[in-house]
């Protein structure tokens, strides 16, 4: 049996997260058809690719210190079908790329598929800012727009997006060593379908068709409508400076968009502007020429890559309806209410064990001599003669008397 | 093999033009040339068009630049071709003129086009991982059973060198009864130095001009160096009768603390040198934990950058009135403390007194240009003498 290894490097809001969670969970399964999805915590794929490119994410690249090497030995020793998956990859340069390809053994005993799940860019766009919003980003959706259309590409917006969403260039700098067979493009379906198209189109660029595996109903990193955005970015806008990155990912990406404003399904979703809409389409089209004359293997149509037409009904996020912006406040409000009252329960059942233990240290000082050892030894404190004769005493005592 | 499709099955004759121009160009670079890729025309044999993907316009420039200092090895020559530009920013990119423009993938560019910031990125790489490979310094000698008990606190640059030496002697800070010693200098100065211990230590800090002006938006000074407060607190914990504050002599401080022979202090790195270590400290972090982070940046990173001379950093001039109503703010309060103060803060509405010195001379921030100078003097090598001093002294 040849020994494969399957590397998805992205693209970003493809359903890559449900992709990962339904692999993690069914880690075992997965084992008994010789198929590894090599993982202890969900998201060491995540520190494995920010290892390979040496990327800083608001700290975690401290837990990801050779996570990829590591990765990359245990898809080494494995001697059947390995499986690789983050979307983040997509960024990685040649070199990066080259180092992964070389330890994951391609040229050597492995045979390496390239897996690339693509959107239309009618809705990655909008899905991008949203993304660029909860990590922090307080500019405007209209800036973002004029950024990613600078074919200059040079600010840190532009450079991030073309990196995770060019799919001919990502595609040309993964596949660069790989025979186009070995490159398969799974296309997300359009708004609207069989919400299993895409999960069977999955299987099948994967090699787990008749795999049974146990699929999560809840598909994760649900999106905000365009009012829910713009709290966010407002709320980063006057936040960012003082939150800690740390207390960052906790309280604004989950509790307030994840947990709390993604359910309010009711607002305006965002979309891209009808004016953005032709520069998009165009550029859809010559993708889809550009992954079709390549010869790719291509898991599901390369129509799909090509956006629904523009909008009727545009929901500005930069001038958003603030009667819901409002309404999305107040959730927020309560949210952060609740989860403090929450903590404030749990600061009180604490506080109750820590008065317990100092009531039962107290006791065990309450003895006389220790209250009257305890004035003469302040009192002895306050003057240098009596540090002196205090320090004395210490070393003549010995170990046992001096501080911990 | 597949990946040599651009290079030995091109789909014009434009392209194998190109493509072998780049690769002759890589060849003059790895053999010392310095032709701008401009002016670069001859192509490189067949044989020579070796390797899995050209390199980024980025190295191939930097190893240009390093070439018109002084030639490095063929070692270094071959891992600034093959390095990546750690964390975020521009792609690796290509050569203008090598293949046809197409609508796909960043924009090729001439590379002596470049900024400085994109060279300085991949300089990064390089240097982080020699720091690491220079390893660990030795661990510090057993901690005595007798020794003076003190904590050293204040100016992060000031009190650090001593505590290290301290603590290297087995003395480290803290303990029942220890002698708080508070160390300070003219505020612009500690505001600087601030600012480096933050480029030196584990968790990043923004560009200087934005730093300054975040401190000087939120009012206060940054806690280490408040050293009214500081005192008040430890005052308060321990009695005045144990805090000094020790204002313009650090040695002096040092000695209270229980170093009985504190070496002079050594002068500010420059502000090109701290900005260069901002930008290695985070590549350092992805590479080892935390802790050896710290340990590596102080230990080998920071005697290797003190060997470059250069421009101290200064407080922007706008900030300037905020800076003398903090300093006057804190001589009130130190003026108050019923701890000892030894020495005093100058009086920013006061002419400088005789034996201080006047207006400092320096720049109002880093230069991305200077800074890549000296990443690339970093990478060919401190010049002679740099390194005479052992990293531990203080």
């Amino acid at each position: 049996m040849t020994k494969k290894v399957y590397l998805h490097v992205g693209t970003p809001k493809t359903g890559t997260s449900y992709l990962q969670h339904v692999l993690f969970n069914n880690r075992e399964k997965l084992l008994t058809k010789s198929i590894r999805y090599p993982a202890e915590r969900f998201d060491d794929h995540f520190l494995a690719a920010l290892d390979l490119m040496r990327l800083p994410w608001g700290g975690l690249e401290t837990d990801a210190i050779g996570a990829w090497d590591h990765l990359a030995a245990q898809v080494r020793r494995w001697p059947g079908t390995s499986i690789i998956s983050h979307e983040i990859l997509a960024t990685a340069s040649r070199a990066q790329i080259g180092h992964a390809l070389e330890t994951l053994g391609h040229g050597d005993d492995a045979e390496v598929h390239l897996v690339l799940s693509v959107r239309d860019l009618v809705r990655q766009i909008p899905a991008e800012w949203q993304e660029n919003v909860k990590h922090r980003a307080a500019l405007p959706y209209g800036r973002f727009l004029d950024q990613i259309q600078d074919p200059r590409r040079e600010g840190r917006i532009a450079t991030w997006f073309w990196g995770v969403q060019e799919i001919p260039d990502i595609l040309d700098r993964w596949g660069h060593d790989l025979p186009p067979e070995h490159v398969h493009v799974v296309t997300v379906p359009p708004a609207g379908g069989s919400p299993d198209l895409l999960w069977q189109r999955f299987t099948e660029a994967f090699g787990l068709t008749g795999v049974s595996l146990a699929l999560d109903g809840e598909r994760m990193n649900p999106s905000l409508g365009a009012p829910e955005t713009a709290l966010i970015r407002r709320i980063n806008r006057a936040a960012n400076e003082e939150l800690e990155p740390a207390d960052y990912r906790p309280l604004v990406r989950e509790l307030l968009a994840h947990q709390t404003l993604s359910r309010r399904t009711g607002s305006p979703r965002l979309g891209l502007p009808p004016d953005v809409h032709p520069w998009a389409t165009e550029l859809e089209d010559a993708w889809i020429d550009e992954v079709r004359r390549r010869g790719y293997d291509v898991v599901g149509d390369l129509d799909d890559l090509r956006g629904g037409p523009p909008l009727t009904e545009y929901a500005d996020p930069d001038h958003p309806d603030e009667a819901l912006v409002a309404g999305a406040a107040v959730d927020a409000l309560k949210a952060l209410l609740l989860d403090n009252a929450r903590l404030r329960h749990e600061l009180g059942h604490r506080q109750g064990d820590l008065d317990q233990a100092h009531r039962e240290l107290e006791k065990a000082y309450l003895r006389p001599t220790y209250r009257w050892r305890q004035k003469l030894v302040r009192r002895l404190e306050t003057g240098r003669a009596g540090r002196l004769a205090m320090r004395a005493y210490r070393r003549a005592r010995g170990r046992s008397s001096r501080s911990a | 093999m597949a990946g040599d499709r651009a290079v030995t099955a091109p789909s014009s004759a434009s392209e194998t033009d190109g493509q072998a121009r780049a690769w002759g160009w890589v060849g003059h670079l790895r053999s010392g040339g310095t032709t701008p890729w401009s002016a670069w025309q001859d192509r490189a044999p067949a044989r020579e068009q070796a390797g899995r993907y050209l390199p980024g316009a980025q190295q191939l420039e930097l190893l240009r630049r390093l070439n018109q200092q002084r030639v490095p090895g063929p070692e270094l020559a071959g891992r600034v071709l093959a390095a990546s530009a750690p964390g975020r920013g521009r792609p690796d990119l290509g050569l203008v003129g090598v293949l046809p423009r197409t609508r796909f993938g960043p924009a090729p560019v001439d590379p002596s086009e470049l900024p400085p910031d994109e060279l300085v990125r991949v300089a990064t790489a390089l240097i982080a991982e020699d720091v690491v490979a220079a390893g660990e310094p030795a661990p510090p000698r057993p901690t005595r059973r007798f020794r003076r008990r003190y904590r050293l606190l204040g100016d992060p640059e000031l009190a650090r060198p001593f505590r290290e030496a301290l603590v290297a002697d087995g003395r480290p800070p803290g303990g029942s009864g220890a002698t708080v010693v508070v160390l300070g200098t003219d505020t612009e100065q500690m505001l600087v130095h601030a600012w480096t211990a933050r480029c030196f230590g584990t968790e990043g800090v923004r560009p200087w001009p934005e730093w300054v002006a975040a401190a000087a938006r939120g009012g206060a000074l940054p806690p280490r160096i408040d050293l009214a407060g500081t005192a008040r607190a430890w005052a308060a914990r321990v009695g005045a009768g144990r805090v000094h504050v020790v204002l313009d002599d650090p040695p002096y401080g040092a000695r209270l603390a229980g170093l009985r022979h504190p070496a002079t202090t050594r002068p500010d790195l420059s502000a090109d040198a701290i900005e260069l270590a901002r930008r290695i400290g985070p590549v350092v972090g992805s590479l080892v934990p935390p802790e050896r982070r710290a340990l590596l940046l102080w230990h080998r990173l920071r005697p290797l950058l003190a060997g470059f001379d250069g421009a101290t950093l200064l407080v922007p001039e706008r900030h300037r009135p905020w800076l003398a109503e903090r300093t006057t703010d804190q001589r009130r309060r130190l003026g108050r403390g019923d701890y000892a103060v030894h020495g005093d803060l100058p009086d920013p509405s006061a002419a400088p007194a005789a034996g201080r010195p006047g207006e400092r001379v320096g720049v109002a921030a880093p230069d991305d240009e200077r800074v890549l100078a000296l990443a690339m003097q970093v990478l060919l090598g401190p010049p002679a003498g740099a390194l005479d001093e052992p990293g531990e002294s203080v």
